[in-house]
């Protein structure tokens, strides 16, 4: 032997070891991440999706400001017709709660304290606060009139207890100022407690802080039993709860999904092995396919963790398709193995079959850099994950199986045998016989198929991506309709040069929005300047409140003087009480109102200082009618430094995007791998091609005549659809007449196993699964059929394993 | 009549957690006649600390059982408060100078009940927000209201009630050393006691 062809005999070998060593190492790190470190899936859907304009600091800031301020807390509203069983109920509710204070607990439990806390901390400023409506007043009441209110203050038989002293508010303007701000929500503190009425059924309202992250699917384990429980122990004694957050709908998805990927994982682990112990009727086989894929989801796992720092349980989701495509290369060699002749040493066989097992796995690496260029960090580690995880089992299969698997290894059943016969009967179409009957089917079908795709609409709605549970739904907007809360996904964001630019921008925003106030398109508005004013609007405020009420008018007494003679007062007293006004008159500014108490409730609104400009969000209260988003964004137009923000717009425009995106880059794979297979295959290369093709063309008609409208998931399944599919094409192409019986029996089996992962994602009850498991099944079903159509080897076909492939055949 | 800060203090009158009575409430309770419909005058002194004179009015006021009170001061100027369970309404001049929906305002019922039971003496409703502690004797009471909660107490202070069939006097004294009494008479019930025009103010 010569010294050459020795090295080459041992060169599998070493490539063995050394690749058993490489799944050491992986499956080392794999114990050392989930038994060591423990690390669990990421849940949060909107981690999937891009930061969209991500250029923009301050957009991208303001967003994660709403959404972080809504992430970690819990709504619960107790509601009963009598308020003390609402107020039993919500004890009940948080005596629960008490003994587990380290997952969830109550974000303020002494209101009363709270309330005259944030009183004083804006008593220093009173005089400088004025609301919209008492502006309006102080701008047209006369002198008098203001007497009047003075002494119905003096008079009133209940005027005891106030906002601190009558000398310090002796025309209700902060009292005024207070309720109008008190009106931002309908929340008030009863009993002790926060409480809300609506329909004549008394909520006693809890707020709770999530004290480890909503998405962690631990602490979602954890807190969800136990928010049950505490809802079981309040309606004992209240007739509703109502509870909202996002650690509900994230447990909710997340319970879906792991449930999902657990059915569909093992459903599709089961159905492989099923088939290959009717096709080889050993357990071999199955423990060497099995091998494959376990090494593949290793490896793709380990890198993964590596390359991301986190998994997000989509992508394992995703990733259980993988088993479905990984196992190809087993099958391909096993079902070669069996068509070899026993005189034929694996190692050999497997440098045959390398060309074709290259190009199987390029090919599928192509669909799957199709997904890992979009910007998309969802699809990213999807398709970086599947890519890995093909690349390990294929690695595997052709670093271990010549080893493991020698010639007299396996016998395929009878059944397998015969099934492998019956490609013999598929008709040839493209073999010359029956023109006159095939040409006028495949037109008509074509057509039909053509006016189908015509007949598709597009949808890219974002809300239709995500499906809570109806219950939490409700929940949601019972909860929303109770508190008119503010839309975390909608808002304004106002920048300036400076935080004065900033609030006087935002005053005039409002009075722009008070329009549609009155048209009731919202009920409110929430901004920091309806706290702090600008120090503009503070000073026309006290200048204001001079002119109507302290300074005389030409002849007429100002309002102190009159209401001093109407109680027999002296002008020294006036004057005392003139200064008392005028003490209270410390400007406020935004950073030190947001330091308040008083300010807790709107840190979230504020951003300061971003990428050297000063930015707010002026956030909606009540904002019901989605249809009517334009007449909102209309409003910002035209005003400098005022921008409307609607993230839900916002994604699902960019989901449009990339399904444009991804639908390009899908002709774009076509093409490539049309060029890498006529390397190899020359004329008879766009014969792999038409069955996946075809496929989708006819699936793609099929939606459109069932009136399901097309989105980016679709577009996704179409690449796997030519991945796969390709690699049916060339099983066939590949071989000769007489291994032809075998390649369709890898055909068959690596189908019907797709078939059934993807088949199991169509059951997903998330939306996009659905949608890219339909695609699957269709399209994969239809290149089952459709490949030996094309790929039929002819009357001229080479019988001999070493015939020239690049013949056209027909 | 301040209603804002009428407001703002029943708003923190709502504050408070309930409890049991020490007083002999269901003694007093069973003296007090419990009429549909109960007007008279009322006579009231206020005095503020910072002001010399005290300040003194007098006026009308009507309770009607389930619907609502209606407080018109007629001296030293004229001017009307009606409270309902939907709404407080102040008329001054004849025109509305406040109107407070309890659509826009959610305490405005807690407040029309809690001045219902103060002005008809439903001292069972009292007995939740206040330490009631009273004496009955030879058919006249009194009781002495003392806020549940610290922070009530400090922005209300103490309250008093004397009375036998109906309420005849009531006391406000707060921390601040303002002081107001309010004095009840000529209270008629049934059919007449209210005026057409005071029941006009209902409709």
């Amino acid at each position: 032997m010569t010294k050459p062809a020795r090295h080459l005999q041992r060169l599998p070998r070493l490539l063995a070891l050394a690749w058993l060593l490489a799944v050491l190492l992986v499956a080392g790190h794999n114990a050392w991440l989930w038994l060591g470190q423990r690390a669990s899936p990421d849940t949060d859907i909107l981690a999937l999706l891009p930061g969209a304009s991500s250029k923009d600091a301050v957009r991208q800031q303001a967003f994660s400001h709403m959404v972080d301020s809504a992430q970690q807390k819990l709504v619960v509203l107790v509601g009963d017709r009598d308020w003390k069983r609402a107020q039993a109920g919500a004890q009940a509710y948080l005596t629960v709660l008490h003994a587990h204070a380290d997952l969830v607990a109550p974000i303020n439990d002494d209101s009363a304290q709270w309330q005259s806390q944030w009183l004083g901390s804006l008593d220093r400023s009173r005089s400088l606060l004025l609301g919209d409506a008492q502006r309006a007043q102080l701008a047209t009441t006369t002198a008098q009139q203001w007497n009047q209110r003075a002494l119905g203050g003096l008079y009133g038989a209940f005027g005891g207890p106030r906002l601190g002293a009558w000398q310090d508010d002796p025309f209700g303007l902060f009292g005024d100022w207070v309720q109008e701000r008190a009106r931002e929500t309908p929340v008030r503190p009863r009993d002790g407690m926060l409480f809300v009425e609506r329909d004549g059924v008394s909520y006693a309202l809890l707020l709770l802080e999530l004290k480890a992250p909503a998405f962690s699917m631990q602490a979602q384990e954890q807190v969800v039993p136990l928010l049950a429980q505490a809802r079981r122990a309040a309606r004992t004694q209240a007739g509703e709860v109502v509870s909202g957050g996002v650690v509900l709908h994230a447990a909710a998805a997340s319970a879906q999904a792991s449930s999902e990927s657990a059915t569909i994982g093992a459903g599709s682990l089961l159905g492989i092995l099923l088939l290959m112990w009717l096709t080889f009727r050993s357990l071999k086989p199955i423990l060497y396919i099995a091998l494959s894929i376990a090494v593949g989801c290793l490896g793709a796992l380990s890198v993964s963790m590596l390359v991301f720092g986190k998994i997000h349980l989509l992508t394992l989701v995703f990733g259980a398709s993988l088993i479905g495509i990984a196992q190809d290369y087993g099958i391909y060699f096993l079902c070669a193995r069996l068509a070899a002749p026993a005189t034929q040493d694996s190692a050999t066989l497997l440098r045959r079959l390398l060309p074709g097992l290259a190009l199987m796995l390029l090919a599928a690496l192509i669909g799957y850099l199709g997904m890992a260029l979009t910007p998309f960090p969802g699809l990213q580690q999807m398709a970086v994950f599947s890519a890995l995880g093909l690349v390990f089992a294929w690695l595997t299969v052709a670093c271990w199986f010549p080893q493991l698997i020698g010639p007299q290894t396996l016998c395929a059943t009878p059944r397998a045998q015969g099934f492998g016969q019956s490609i013999a009967r598929w008709p040839d179409l493209l073999g010359g016989f029956a023109w006159h009957l095939v040409l006028p089917a495949a037109v008509a079908l074509i057509g039909l198929a053509i006016a189908g795709v015509a007949r598709l609409h597009s949808s890219d709605d974002i809300r239709a991506l995500q499906k809570s549970p109806p219950e939490l739904l409700q929940d949601q907007m019972r909860i929303s309709q109770l508190l008119e809360l503010a839309a975390p996904v909608q808002f304004y964001l106002v920048r300036g040069a400076s935080a004065e630019a900033v609030l006087q921008q935002e005053e005039a925003l409002r009075e722009k929005l008070q329009a549609l106030v009155q048209r009731k398109l919202i009920t409110g508005v929430q901004a920091v300047s309806n706290w702090a004013p600008s120090q503009q609007r503070q000073q026309d405020n006290l200048a204001l409140l001079r002119r109507a009420l302290l300074e005389p008018q030409g002849e007429s007494p100002d309002a102190v003087t009159l209401t001093a003679q109407a109680i027999g007062e002296s002008p020294q007293w006036a004057q005392a009480l003139r200064q008392r006004m005028l003490d209270k008159t410390q400007p406020i500014t935004p950073e030190e109102f947001l330091a308040t108490p008083a300010g807790a409730a709107s840190r979230h609104l504020w951003l300061g200082q971003v990428d050297g400009q000063f930015a707010s969000i002026v956030a909606l209260r009540g904002l019901t009618d989605y249809r009517q988003l334009g007449q909102l964004a209309a409003v910002a137009e035209g005003m400098p430094g005022v921008q409307w923000v609607d993230k839900v717009g916002e994604i699902s425009s960019v989901l449009r995007q990339y399904r444009i995106y991804m639908g390009w880059a899908l002709l774009c794979a076509y093409a490539a791998i049309f060029a890498l297979l006529a390397l190899r295959y020359r004329r008879r290369a766009w014969r792999a091609l038409a069955p996946p093709l075809l496929a989708s063309l006819l699936t793609l008609g099929l939606f459109g005549w069932l009136g399901q409208p097309l989105q980016l998931f679709h577009v996704l399944a179409g690449l796997l659809v030519l991945g796969l599919g390709v690699d049916y094409g060339i099983f066939l192409l590949e071989s000769s007449r007489d291994q032809r019986p075998h390649a369709w029996l890898t055909v068959a089996l690596s189908a019907a196993s797709a078939l059934l992962s993807f088949g199991l994602l169509a059951l997903s009850h998330s939306p996009p699964l659905h949608a890219f498991g339909l695609t699957m099944l269709c399209g994969m079903l239809l290149v089952w059929l459709l490949a030996p159509l094309f790929t039929h080897p002819g009357p001229a076909a080479h019988a001999t394993p070493d015939a020239q492939p690049d013949k056209e055949s027909a | 009549m301040n209603t804002r800060s009428l407001l703002c203090s029943l708003a923190l009158l709502a504050l408070l957690p309930t409890a049991r009575a020490a007083a002999p409430v269901q003694q007093i309770q069973a003296t007090l006649a419990k009429p549909a419909v109960m007007c008279g005058r009322f006579d009231q002194t206020k005095q503020l600390t910072g002001i010399k004179k005290p300040l003194q009015a007098y006026g009308r006021f009507c309770v009607l059982k389930g619907r609502g009170i209606l407080w018109q001061t007629l001296q030293p100027f004229p001017s009307t408060l009606r409270i309902t369970r939907d709404a407080i309404v102040q008329i001054q001049d004849g025109r509305v100078a406040m109107k407070l929906d309890a659509q826009q305002e959610p305490v405005v019922k807690m407040i029309n009940s809690v001045l219902f039971s103060l002005l008809a003496g439903d001292l069972s409703q009292l007995d939740q927000l206040f330490e009631l502690d009273g004496s009955l004797r030879d058919g006249h009471w009194q009781v002495a209201l003392k806020a549940r909660q610290p922070a009530l107490a400090k922005a209300i202070g103490d309250i008093s009630l004397a009375g036998a069939s109906y309420v005849d006097k009531v006391s406000m004294k707060e921390a601040s050393g303002d002081r107001t009494d309010i004095s009840f008479s000529a209270i008629k019930t049934g059919e007449g006691a209210m005026t057409a025009e005071e029941g006009a103010l209902f409709d």
